[in-house]
């Protein structure tokens, strides 16, 4: 129950920094994507379960807010944390570089798909443009972001991991 | 037992595999639900909208106040350089203002003559302040902080100084979701005001970082639209209210059918610094029903 609250927080905090606290901090108005280092970082440290719900809630949260369709994001979202939920096995706390990776990645894929599905359909076919002026420059401030935002994430996760283990233990 | 729901001990738990089959599910009925009703947007919206916007309009309040003191320390030197500036500019604009209201008064007698009245004045209007722009940063749509509480609809129009912003597309209790007109799925049927030629002005990101929005099919045979011309949105738009300021032609080109032509339209308003916003609480339907 306390990590659902958590999680909770967690998602509306990002949403809230994405789109409004980072209003004031953008670059050629490029914003850093706190939802999907979200997604990322949940799947990777809870698996893909976990992935896919993180992954669909921050997703609707951007249908609601800014999409056409809802659903739209919620799906592209929740396959992203499903995918990255695979490589839950060689998670290891102490490891940074690693989900670094995969955050950069994962808005690589967000970005590339978003372009096909968004742009490429609607005849727009200049993909080197569009990689240098949004998808690049978002990879980049992302990155930046998450090099601070990541161990927040993996702190609140490891001190909730102990108060879990904690009240099992008194259980047994 | 059934494959689906296996028992880990006293808990029981779905495989991710068809959580994320039913998820998924879940999605692409959404999509297709959306796509041809609106039936989720009202109860979802409230829902995500008592929770987050307040939050949103918080800190954009916050947000705008700290800028505002960086601002104001940093500008002090600036703004007396400007001020010299500004005097010198005063002198002149003094000199043109009383050459204009000769014009405005023979334009007013001149109206009065063809019973035409100034609509764009006569609107009814709403400030509103933009508290959260979009997740991603491939469209330009935004949330103002006024929803239907304020008696805002859709396809209501949103201006800022004296140039059309655009128009919402989404209302909340007291948030409304507005499309821009530079986003790229947007497009504006629109009139060079010198020679009524219609011709429509798309949102284009190539376009963008040059501070220019993209127009085209403008019909010109006999080359009356030069550089400059003032935009304003049409009569024959539906969504958006007649003569509304766009912005100004900044380059036109011959397509190569060698029937229309296109080019670039420079904004005339800053899309960068924009905080806030004026709504007109009328849409162009309510114009028309109340005219007929």
């Amino acid at each position: 129950m306390r990590r659902y609250i958590v999680t909770f927080f967690l998602i509306i905090i990002s949403f809230i920094m994405q789109t409004t606290v980072f209003r004031f901090f953008d670059f050629g108005g490029i914003t850093p994507n706190f939802l999907i280092i979200l997604t990322a970082s949940y799947g990777f440290m809870r698996g893909d379960k976990s992935g896919i719900l993180v992954g669909f809630f921050c997703g609707l949260l951007i249908d609601v807010f800014f999409g056409t369709y809802i659903g739209f994001f919620a799906l592209i979202y929740m396959y992203i944390g499903f995918v990255i939920g695979q490589f839950h096995r060689i998670f290891f706390p102490q490891n940074i570089i690693l989900p670094m990776v995969f955050i950069v990645s994962c808005d690589f894929v967000l970005g590339f798909v978003c372009y096909v599905l968004m742009f490429m359909f609607r005849t727009r076919f200049n993909i080197g443009y569009y990689m240098m002026h949004v998808i690049v420059p978002e990879i980049i401030y992302t990155t930046i972001v998450s090099i601070f935002y990541y161990p927040i994430i993996l702190r609140i996760n490891t001190k909730l991991e102990e108060i879990e283990q904690r009240s099992a233990k008194k259980f047994v | 037992m059934s494959p689906i729901v296996k028992r880990e001990g006293e808990k029981f738990t779905l495989p991710s595999k068809y959580l994320l089959f039913i998820l998924t599910l879940v999605c692409v009925v959404m999509i297709i639900v959306t796509f041809s009703t609106n039936a989720f947007s009202s109860s979802l919206n409230s829902f995500f909208g008592t929770v987050i916007i307040p939050i949103q309009k918080g800190v954009t309040s916050v947000g705008t106040w700290m800028v505002d003191v960086a601002g104001n320390i940093q500008s002090i030197a600036d703004l007396q350089a400007e001020n010299e500036s500004l005097k010198q500019q005063v002198e002149d604009l003094t000199a043109q203002n009383t050459n204009l209201e000769q014009d405005k008064y023979e334009l007013t007698e001149l109206q009065k003559l063809y019973e035409l009245d100034s609509q764009y004045d006569n609107y009814e209007k709403i400030g509103a302040r933009i508290i959260a722009k979009d997740a991603g940063n491939w469209y330009h749509s935004f949330v103002i902080d006024k929803g239907s509480d304020d008696g805002l609809t859709v396809d209501m129009n949103i201006i800022a100084g004296s140039g059309l912003v655009g128009r919402i597309i989404d209302v909340g209790p007291d948030w409304a979701k507005v499309q821009s007109i530079i986003a790229d799925n947007s497009s504006v049927s629109a009139t060079i005001l010198s020679a009524s030629e219609n011709l429509i002005v798309t949102g284009d990101l190539e376009l963008y970082d040059q501070g220019v929005i993209g127009f085209s099919k403008l019909v010109d045979d006999v080359d009356k639209v030069s550089v400059g011309d003032k935009v304003v949105t049409s009569d024959i738009s539906d969504k958006y209210l007649p003569g509304i300021l766009i912005g100004y032609i900044s380059t036109i080109d011959e397509d190569s059918n060698n029937l229309t032509k296109s080019g670039t339209i420079t904004p005339a308003v800053d899309f960068d610094h924009l905080s806030e916003v004026l709504v007109i609480l009328q849409t162009k339907q309510q114009v028309e029903d109340s005219s007929n």
